[in-house]
This record gives C-alpha cells, structure tokens and sequence, in this order.
C-alpha cells in the first residue's frame, strides 16, 4: 500500500444468502484521483458503495481510508472520517427544503448540543448564518439561480436540480472522498454532461478532492475518470485507463453477455 | 385584498376574531345555536383560507415569531379570564390546553422522529398517577408536575430498547401492546386503586392553593382557574420548545431520521441516538400533562387512558397537521370543545371523530394547518 | 393432571381462534405491504351478522341447531367477506401509495367506527349478546379428563380451514395469482393477472377467516359484544407480527405462541391470574427488542 493512496480494499467480500455480491474485491484510489467504477447490472458496483459506507458489513477484507481501518465500521463513522456520497435513487427528503437537505449533510460540523439548539438562541444564529452563507455559495456553484431559493422545498425541482442539491449535500461537509453513484440515473444525456462538467468545475475549486464514480454512460467515464475498475460477478475484471480496460478481451466479454 | 394590510395587522385581526368567536361560542348553551355557529366558522375558514388568511399570518410568524405568539397568548388569556368565574367553561379550557400540551409531546415523536406512538393516554396516565400517589403524600407538589414527566419517561425507557429497534409496523404494535398492558395492569393492581382509581389531592404550589377559589379584582373566581393557568403556563413552555427544537439542527436531524434512517446514517446522524432523545423527551412533556390533568380531575382510574384515548391524541396531531404546533392546538380544541358543546354527538363522539380521521387521511393528509418549510430564524427584513 | 388437560385445550382453542386472525394480517401484508388494523372489527361484525342470522333462522322457524349454525356461518362469512373487499376497494387502495403508517392509522379509526357503529346502531349493541349454543354439549370422559364436543369440534374446524388456506394458497391457481402479487405488482401485471381483483379477493378471503374465527369465539365463550374485536385484532396483529410479517407459518406459529404465553401466565404467576394479558404482552414487547423483524424474518426491504 502506497502512502498517496486514500483508500484501499483488500479482498472484500461480502454474500447474500449464497449469492456472492463481492468477492476478493481488491482496489486502491489514489489522492485527488477520479476513478471510475463500471460493470454490468448486478455486478457489485453498489453493493462495493454500501459496504464502503457501512450500509453492509462486509464478510472478509480489510478497508482502509486515510490510514485508518475501516472494516466493518459503522456509517456514522465512515462519514466522520471523511466520505460521503450519493445516492442511484435519489434520497433527497423531499418535504423539506434545499437549504434543510444540503445541512443534513453539514450534521457533523454543526453543533447538536441540547443547550445550544435550544437555548442559546444567538448562538446558534451565528451558526445558523455562516452556514447559509457556506450552502449559498456551494449551490451558486451549481446553479446561481438556485440560490436564491434555499427555503424552496425540494419536492417542486426537476431531476437535475434535485442531483445537483444532493451533490451539494455531499459536498458541504469537504469531504475527502466522494461517492458517486449514477449520477446520471433519471437524467438526459445533455443534463448528464453539464452535471458532470459542474462537478468537475467544482472540484478544482475545492482543491483535491479525490472521487469514486459509478456509472453505466460510458462517454461519462471515458472523459472525466483518470482510472477504471471493471466488476463482473462481484470480482474485478480489469483495472486500468478507461482505453485499456475498454479494449481488455474480459471486458467486452462481459459486456457483451450481459447485453 | 389583503395585500394592503400589513402582515401582523392580518394576525391581529384574526387573533380577534378568533377570540371573540371561542367566548361568545362558549357561551352558547342549545344545539341549534352551537350547529350554526360551528357551520358559521366552517364557511369564515373556508372564505379567510379563500382570500389568504392563513398566509399572511404565517408571513408575519415568519417575520416576527414573537410578537405573533404574544398575540395567541394574549387571546388564550382572554378567553381564560373571560369565563374566570365558571367551573364548567374552564375545565374545558384547562382540557383543552392539556390536551394540546399532549399532542405537542406526541408530535416530537410522530411528527419529527417518525417514532408513533400508540400509548399515547399510557403515558398521560402515568403522570396522573404520579400525582394521585404523590399529592397530599408528603411529596411537595411543585415536584409533582417534573415528576410526572420523569416516571413517564422513564417507564418509558422499558420501550426503548424494542421502540428503537424497530421500524413501521412493527414499532406501532410495541406501544399498542404497552397500551393495553398498562390499562390491563392498572385494572388488575391494587396499590394503584383497580378499575375505581384514585382520589387526587388538591396541588399546592408555594403555599398557592390550587383546591381555593382564588379572588381577583374583588371577584371570587373559580378554583378551576388555578389549573387553567397553570394549564396554560405548560402549554406555553411546551409549545416553545417544541417550536426551537424545530427551528434547530436537533429538529433537522429528527426529520431527516422520518424520511430516510439510511440517508441520515450515511450523513453521520445517530439513528439511536435521535429515536431515544425524541422518545423520551415526548414522554416527559405527556407525564408533565398528565399529572397536572391528575390533580384536576381530582380523581385517576384506568377509562381515562385505554388505547382508544391514546387514537383520539394520535388523531389530534393527524387533525392539526403532523409537524405543525398551531395545529395541535386548534386540533385539541376541536376534538375536545365540540363534542362537549355539542351534547347530541356527545355519544357519537368516537364514530365522528374516526370518521373525520379517515377523511382527513384521505383527503387533506397533512392537516388543517399543514407543517410550513421550516425557518430557523425571522426573516429579518428581506 | 385434569386441570393442566383443560388448559392445554384452551390454549390451542385460543391459539385456533388467534391463529386464525393473524393469517388475515399476514395476507393483507403479503399482497400490498399494509397492516389493516381494522381486522379485528370485521371480525366483531362478523360475528354479531351471524348472531343476526341465527336469530333470523330462529325466527323463522328453523329450529334445529344445525340449520341455524349453517345460516351463522353462510351469513358471516358472506357479510365479512364482501366488508372486507369493500374496504380494500374504497380505504386501502385509494391510500396505497400514502405513508405506510397512514394506512395503518386510517384503518384504526375504521375499526373504531365499526365498533362505535354496532354499540350505537344494532339493537341495545352497547350491551353482551348471548351467542345460542349451536354445538352438541355433551362431552367425553377420559378418565379424569374431560374433554368437551363442542371445543373438540371448534379447533379441529379451525385447524382444518388454516390447512385448507395452506393448500389454497400452495395448489391452486388462486394462490398462485395471491402469491405473484404478493411478489410483486409488476410482475403479476405483465403475467395477467388482474391485480385489483385479486387484491380484492385476498381481502376477502381474509375476512371471511376472521368470520370464522368470530363465530368460533361466540360459540365458545356462550357471549359477544361491540368490543371484542379490539383485543382480538390487537392479538391477531402480535401473532402476525413476532411470527414476521408476510409469513403465513409465523402468523399460524405466533398464534399459538400467544395462546401459550397466556395460558403459562395464567398457570405459572404467582399472584393473579389476572395478570396473563400484562404478561403476554409484556413477552411481546421482549421479543420485539430481541428478534425486531419478527420470529421469520420478512424479506429484506430497503434497497439503496
């Protein structure tokens, strides 16, 4: 294991009843690396996401994130140490609104304290404010216009927007690894690549930030990922630039059969 | 129209009307006059909701929070002092506020925390029978109140474990069945007075005689007064808590553990940790309630709390607006005022309200005052 | 050794009876992913329309038990089975896709409206009806032992219609159209399977069962009233619950288990007797903090 690398995953397996999701998955991302995740349907690019996360404890391997283990630790803790990530179907709480959703991904840098939320009024006004201003100017990132209605509900946005708002909720918090996951689900191919060159632009704002993509629009990979990991049946099938594994014989043999 | 009137000159306004409306309607004594004013109210909603009323209220809460709950205040007040003399009137009143007081408590777990609650009457009952066993036992009653509210939280905490750990349905028949345990239990245990009950004692705050009739400007007001004051005073310091923990991170966290326990998780929230603090806080507000409740009916027994009280609090957040504070309260003296006034539905009560429950659910899901996007501070001009 | 006998056979007479009830929530769970709460209630009118109809055979000159236990039964199963379609056509499914706890709430009050309909509506409904005796009374004697025809014929007629559900739901066409929507709507949808009608009859056929469990605790406790479907449901619901949603053996196994709890309550407390429902459910909320999805667990649900 290098000193660059952020993350590593050594042989992480997990199974279902006896259906093996992941199996000896074993892949490193290096700082401020964009890599891409791609595989068929079914092939453990989410399930890879959600032991990452803690959603799934996993049954074998080891994770380790910024020098510390990660194995088997719970999501609170793989978002306190600095992950955070998106959702295939978007989880965005539509009730409430944008500004709401984008600080529920601010919840560990706020102060949840019983006596500051709710009787130190004025403290938490101070909080409250810089964290507005913060979520303002994320979100004009993305889209200016947007801005100006933080206290819309989320509900009442096209798919695009509601992205953009859930990438901002990832965001907020600086995390050093973002997860990614198809972003481009319920979007246009236009939309897609705008979505994309917003995140772009806004990582190289933010300095470093290091991205894991998953992602089924192979000219979204192809251009923004630095470094492919192809998953077929829950192993990995291939690692490389997005030209070499695209024209690795594995590959295209699983694509193909699963087309 | 309305555009013309300032935002708080509208919540004045209403205030007033409202006002007046609750006292000349308590006033009135035969069905055909209760009906049509109840018919009147129902066709003023229907026109003040036409031309924006409920907007421009909220505008001005959102601008100026205090002032318009200074406002409700001082109508609830009103109406209080206007019936000073009446048993009847004010019993209804304290009722009223206490029941409001319930909801609030329930909303924290329901409305925020997603938590239901279906023992809702369990818990009001266990701060009642805090005071039955502690007023005129020695126990000063000024502790009763907290008292209350701590047993009902930490009776509570034996439901902790499997409340939290479970979701859905399977949360719902958790306190279900501890509703029906605590009636059972009540029933059958015999330091606790079996189906008859308990005789409470009179509180006694200070040396304040909550059992005397208190004399005011030369008039003799009625003892019920003490505890539709004292009602009042847990109301107001329910509802303003319940209000900043909406308008706070903890609010947010609460809501975002509703909507999605994977997604707040995957944000860093603690699931248990906001379950549990939602729960117990909830409780401690329906103990507090309840064991003023207690004192005021003067007497405990186990009809008071079944499983179908616990329905009628759960229908008072429903009917007011999950989430949504104002609403408990309108919804509380809906439920608990009309089927008083109204003696020909007085044995209908249960049917008509299940009945208005399921239209509610059906048709208008989030309530007569739906919950608004939360503002954690006034606007401030902009 | 006597009185050990009669409390296993109350217990499984119980046990019956909950079994029965639990079977109801799990279909409906099974086939749209609700609890309707109402159950327990459509069991109550259930069993007061066959206590109608014993009545109205009765006053028609039938006299003989058999004929009158036959309309008891045609008239509840019919009314509860048509009740049941109508609320799955006019409550659940106009809910279907509201939040899961709505569902639940709005069939509470429903069951709260049919429970204050009967007390207000039916003849002197606030007070217990006698339910007529329609079974032999004699008994057996093994022994010290007796054993009742009446129980005897109650709990095998219920085990025999939860055997008869288990093969109509594992061997007919039926079943298999209530089990691919169970699955899942779309995939019945693209087989032709008409959803809403089998829906439709999935809450028929559970109520109709509940009838059948109502008529059963009738004519084993000699007594109805408005409020008996409460508790009932309130059991039937348990059972289906630490059984595991969704699990027709769970709801038959939690049940019994139910019945059992009462039954060691009721024997093993010391103190009171009285104490056996605190006990039961005391047990209840025990299991949940320990199995939360119940004794079968329910299929895994959140996907991500």
């Amino acid at each position: 294991m290098s000193a660059e690398m952020l993350l590593d995953l050594e042989g992480v397996a997990k199974s279902f009843g006896g259906v093996r999701a992941l199996n000896d998955v074993s892949f490193s991302v290096g700082r401020g690396e964009i890599l891409g995740l791609i595989g068929p349907n079914g092939s453990g690019k989410t399930t890879s996401f959600n032991v990452l996360t803690g959603l799934y404890k996993p049954d074998g391997g080891k994770v380790v994130f910024d020098g510390a283990d990660l194995t088997g630790a719970t999501p609170q803790a793989v978002y306190r140490a600095g992950i955070a990530r998106t959702f295939q179907r978007s989880r965005l709480c539509l009730e409430l609104s944008i500004f709401d959703n984008i600080m529920v991904g601010n919840h560990g840098r706020l102060n949840q304290g019983l006596w500051h939320n709710l009787f130190a009024r004025k403290a938490l006004k101070a909080e409250h404010d810089a964290a507005f201003a913060e979520a303002r100017e994320l979100v004009a990132l993305f889209s200016p216009a947007l801005a100006d209605t933080l206290y819309e509900s989320v509900g009442a946005l096209p798919m695009i927007e509601r992205r953009r708002i859930e990438i901002c909720r990832a965001l907020i918090a600086r995390p050093k690894l973002l997860l990614l996951d198809e972003p481009s689900a319920g979007m246009t191919h236009d939309e897609t690549h705008q979505l994309m060159s917003d995140i772009l632009s806004v990582r190289d704002r933010l300095g470093g930030l290091t991205i894991i993509l998953v992602e089924h629009e192979m000219g979204v990979i192809e251009r923004v990922s630095d470094r492919c990991v192809v998953l077929n049946y829950g192993e990995k099938i291939a690692e490389g630039t997005y030209q070499e594994v695209a024209s690795d014989r594995l590959v295209q043999e699983a694509y193909l059969g699963s087309a | 129209m309305l555009d013309r009137i300032s935002p708080f000159a509208v919540a004045v306004l209403a205030a007033l009307v409202g006002v007046v409306f609750a006292i000349v309607f308590m006033e009135q004594e035969s069905d055909v006059a209760v009906i049509s004013m109840v018919a009147a109210a129902a066709v003023a909603a229907w026109f003040a909701g036409r031309i924006g009323v409920p907007e421009r209220v909220a505008r001005a809460a959102e601008i100026n929070p205090g002032g318009v709950s200074a406002i409700a205040a001082i109508g609830g007040l009103a109406i209080i002092a206007a019936y000073a003399e009446d048993h009847f009137p004010l019993l209804m009143l304290a009722t009223v506020m206490l029941y409001a007081t319930v909801a609030l408590g329930l909303n924290i777990q329901f409305g925020y925390a997603g938590l239901v609650n279906f023992a809702g009457a369990a818990f009001f009952g266990i701060g009642a029978y805090t005071s039955a066993k502690l007023v005129g036992s020695g126990v000063p009653a000024v502790l009763s109140l907290p008292l209350g509210g701590l047993f009902a939280a930490l009776i509570g905490l034996l439901l902790v474990f499997p409340v939290v750990r479970t979701r859905g349905h399977y949360a719902a028949v958790v306190t279900i069945a501890f509703s029906v345990l605590f009636k059972t239990f009540l029933e059958v245990n015999d330091t606790f007075g079996g189906p008859q009950g308990l005789p409470v004692g009179a509180m006694n705050l200070f040396g304040w005689d909550f059992g005397e009739s208190p004399t005011l400007f030369g008039i003799e007001a009625s003892f019920y007064l003490n505890y539709a004051l004292a009602a009042f005073v847990i109301l107001a310091l329910a509802f303003t808590l319940v209000r900043r923990l909406e308008r706070s991170w903890l609010g947010l966290a609460l809501d975002a553990v509703r909507l999605d326990e994977t997604g707040a998780a995957c944000y860093g929230i603690g699931i248990r940790r906001a379950k549990i603090f939602a729960f117990v806080l909830g409780n401690v507000i329906i103990g507090v309630a309840g064991a003023l409740y207690g004192c005021m009916q003067g007497y405990v027994a186990p009809t008071s709390f079944t499983f179908s009280d616990s329905l009628i609090f759960v229908a008072i957040v429903l009917l007011g607006g999950m989430g949504s504070p104002w609403g408990m309260i309108l919804a509380a003296a809906i439920v608990v005022v009309l089927p008083e006034k109204l003696q020909a539905i007085q044995e209908y009560r249960f049917l008509l309200f299940s009945i208005v429950v399921i239209a509610i659910l059906l048709f208008r899901p989030s309530g007569l005052l739906p919950r608004r996007v939360r503002r954690y501070f006034p606007e401030g001009g902009r | 050794m006597d009185l050990f006998g009669q409390y296993v056979i109350n217990g499984l007479m119980l046990g019956t009876i909950y079994a029965l009830v639990a079977v109801g929530f799990t279909l409906f769970f099974g086939v749209l992913d609700v609890i309707k709460f109402s159950h327990g209630d459509v069991l109550m009118v259930g069993a007061f329309t066959g206590f109608t109809a014993a009545a109205g055979a009765a006053a028609l000159g039938l006299s003989h038990p058999a004929l009158q236990l036959a309309a008891t039964v045609v008239f509840a199963l019919a009314g509860t089975a048509l009740l049941g379609a109508v609320i799955a056509k006019w409550l659940i499914l106009p809910l279907k896709n509201a939040p899961r706890l709505n569902i639940l709430l709005a069939t509470l009050m429903l069951g709260t409206a049919l429970r204050e309909s009967v007390r207000l509506f039916y003849p002197d409904g606030s007070n217990p009806k006698a339910f007529p005796a329609l079974l032999p009374t004699s008994a057996w004697q093994f022994g010290q032992f007796t054993l009742r025809v009446d129980s005897t014929i109650l709990v095998v007629t219920g085990i025999l219609v939860i055997v008869g559900l288990h093969l109509l739901i594992n061997r007919t066409r039926l079943g298999l159209a209530i089990r691919a929507v169970a699955q899942d709507e779309e995939t019945a949808r693209t087989m032709g399977i008409n959803y809403t009608l089998i829906v439709l009859v999935t809450f028929a056929l559970g109520s109709g069962i509940a009838a059948v469990a109502g008529v059963m605790d009738g004519l084993y406790y000699n007594e109805i009233n408005f409020g008996m479907g409460l508790l009932l449901g309130l059991i039937g619901f348990s059972a289906a619950i630490i059984g595991g949603l969704g699990n027709l053996y769970g709801a038959i196994l939690g049940g019994f288990l139910f019945a059992a709890l009462q039954m060691i309550g009721a024997v093993a407390l010391p103190f009171a007797s009285a104490y056996k429902d605190v006990f039961a459910f005391a047990v209840v909320i025990a299991l949940m903090a320990w199995k939360p999805t119940g004794l079968i667990p329910e299929r895994a649900s959140d996907r991500v």
